[in-house]
């Protein structure tokens, strides 16, 4: 399984995961989160896990259950640390806990480490036994709703650590709080090499031509994505540069604006040809993989982000990118090295404009890109600092540690 | 006697990041934490600047904050200006920063503050360290081998060295295993401040590779 990323991830950080998995072999790692399937929480789990394994690690991965009220509360308290208000009663921080100690019966938390992932699992530090425990928050928390965010820091303080994406994240709890950003795995099915044939074919399915420079966004068509100002920009584009523009996404179930953003968005683009709006399904993993691909230029044009891993996706394909500077954007795109960062409708449609006329410079920033991200935004490199930070609370105290 | 070659051993080092908890959102806020953070604080934000890749308008964290967040771009090109090779330890690394600022905040005592969200976030890093099964015993192999190592082994031998020798290991070993003190200076004189981590492969390779080239074509009497 690691030998698939030689030649991929930077050797350095292969040969510390090796050591690593020397210095932890056989110990027992366990993950909890609270969904087998969907989310990038599930998704890098499912990829993660065999990994480790073959690293001589005693991976395991665990979910909890809950009844649709338990998800229900999650959900609020999840919109509230993104900000949101929500009101969350004592009665249910009260179900929130009690269904925690039922899967706290029904779960073997026994391990040497545990990862706790996002809040919905947090009160397990309640029923730990052994080993270390780390909370792994993986949203947004960096304008959170105080009395949301203070009670969950009741279980949180708990841990012998947290970890978040972003330092912006980080809250202080009096624990030892590490900064690891997500990651994209260059060997899936959405970032593997794709083969000039299967480029066609996805562009061929979906009636796309060939024969002009293509800007692209893929995202939910959600407002903080703002997919209307991407369509302004392209549109001032048009004016010097003949291209298309593909603005993708998967229609949001869940989420109730979708459609509505959705039918703004077919509107505002109207009967121009050249805009083609794509609705894929869920798993379209290889035909987003096809459309960075066969992209000149990619935006990610968001008004508010997480992560916002699209990016890093799109720079590892070596394309040029152009993103709005906020959450996780602006450390994935060094301004003017790895891509540009924007802060209106004009200022992306103007770096668009650079790009299309200056291919060279397109390359060398894409090239610039795809390095970045092989550094700092692979599967291995989580993995690698998971496992560090397991090893640094081992050895506590010590700011060098030799391997 | 014929000195006894030592072998150079190639090591990386990764940074894993920490948050302190600690932010600013202006100068007088950024003054007083940098007066009290701890010393790993102060250490990741000015010597391990380089490790992030980042356009080399500025030399450190505070000097990128101050002119791009704060636009405050004469103290930044100040704070720039502090070499934290000059000093001895990390204590008169940031005095020295202190100073700079105080001087700053005398003549300008209202700077503006940063926008919601682009705060300066104090951080501090666990070194890991470790080899990376790579060798050499002469010049050649050290030329392929700097040449494809990874960039975060130069990093390690040419910027973290300074701080554990004063010098960079690879002058160092190059003088004291091979007793090739011109070339042992030459790689000296390149200015850590002035180059990416490319850019110092770059250097290394064009300055050891015509060395090289001289002792092949060189012939032996």
């Amino acid at each position: 399984m690691i030998t698939q990323f030689s030649g991929i991830s930077p050797k350095g950080d292969l040969i510390l995961l090796h050591k690593l998995g020397e210095k932890l072999n056989n110990r027992s790692f366990l993950h909890i989160n609270s969904t087998r399937a969907g989310g990038g929480v599930a998704e890098i789990l499912h990829r993660m896990i065999p990994i480790l394994k073959d690293l001589g690690i005693d991976a395991r991965w665990e979910v909890i259950e809950g009844d649709e009220r338990f998800f229900d509360i999650t959900k609020k308290i999840h919109n509230s640390l993104q900000g949101n208000f929500e009101n969350i009663t004592e009665d249910m921080w009260q179900h929130h806990y009690e269904v925690n100690r039922r899967n706290a019966e029904r779960l073997n938390l026994d391990a040497d480490a545990v990862l706790i992932h996002d809040p919905q699992p947090a009160p397990l530090i309640e029923f730990s036994k052994s080993g270390r425990w780390i909370w792994r928050c993986h949203i947004d928390v960096s304008h959170p709703l105080k009395e949301v965010c203070d009670y969950l820091l009741r279980y949180c303080g708990k841990y012998d650590a947290a970890i978040f994406s972003v330092a912006k994240f980080a809250r202080a709890m009096g624990i030892d709080e590490f900064i690891i950003p997500p990651s994209i795995d260059p060997i899936s099915e959405k970032n593997r090499e794709l083969t000039g044939e299967e480029i066609s074919e996805t562009l061929n399915k979906f009636q796309i031509p060939h024969d002009r420079p293509m800007i692209l966004q893929v995202s939910r068509f959600d407002r903080f994505k703002d997919p209307l100002g991407v369509i302004k920009a392209y549109r001032l584009v048009k004016k010097y540069n003949d291209c298309i523009l593909i603005l993708a996404g998967s229609p949001a179930t869940d989420d109730p604006e979708g459609e509505i953003v959705l039918k703004e968005v077919q509107d505002y683009a109207s009967d121009d040809p050249d805009i083609h709006i794509l609705l894929l399904p869920p798993f379209s993993d290889k035909d987003i993989n096809a459309l960075q691909r066969a992209a000149t230029v990619v935006l990610q044009e968001s008004l508010k982000e997480g992560f916002g891993l699209t990016v890093s996706e799109a720079m590892w394909k070596g394309k040029p990118v152009i993103g709005g500077a906020t959450g996780g954007i602006p450390l994935q795109i060094i301004h003017g090295v790895t891509g540009f960062l924007v802060h209106s409708i004009e200022g992306a449609a103007f770096r668009i404009r650079q790009f299309l006329n200056n291919p060279e410079m397109a390359h060398r920033m894409g090239e610039k890109g795809r390095e970045y991200v092989r550094n700092n935004f692979l599967i291995t490199k989580q993995i690698r600092d998971y496992l560090s930070v397991w090893y640094a609370i081992e050895n506590k105290g010590r700011s060098v540690l030799e391997l | 006697m014929e000195k006894i070659m030592e072998f150079f051993e190639f090591k990386q080092c990764v940074s894993l990041l920490k948050s302190t908890g600690k932010k600013a959102k202006n100068l007088r806020e950024l003054r007083d934490a940098i007066a009290v953070v701890s010393d790993e604080s102060i250490f990741h934000h000015t010597y391990q600047y380089f490790l992030k890749g980042h356009i080399l308008e500025y030399t450190n964290d505070f000097a990128h904050w101050a002119g791009e967040s704060l636009e405050e771009r004469a103290l930044a090109e100040r704070l720039s200006n502090i070499d934290p090779y000059a000093f001895k330890n990390i204590d008169e690394l940031r005095q020295e920063l202190l100073n700079v600022i105080d001087i700053y905040l005398e003549n300008f005592p209202e700077p503006r503050e940063a926008m919601i969200g682009d705060e300066f976030y104090f951080n501090e890093t666990i070194t890991l360290t470790f080899p990376v099964g790579i060798r050499v015993k002469n010049l050649a192999e050290f030329l392929i081998a700097v040449k494809y190592i990874d960039a975060a082994a130069i990093y390690y031998h040419f910027y973290e060295a300074r701080v554990r020798l004063g010098v960079d290991d690879f002058s160092k070993w190059i003088e004291d295993s091979l007793d090739k003190k011109d070339l042992s200076e030459k790689i000296r004189a390149i200015d850590p401040f002035m180059h990416s981590i490319e850019g110092i492969r770059d250097h290394i390779i064009e300055t050891v590779e015509k060395d090289v080239r001289t002792e092949m074509e060189a012939i032996e009497r």
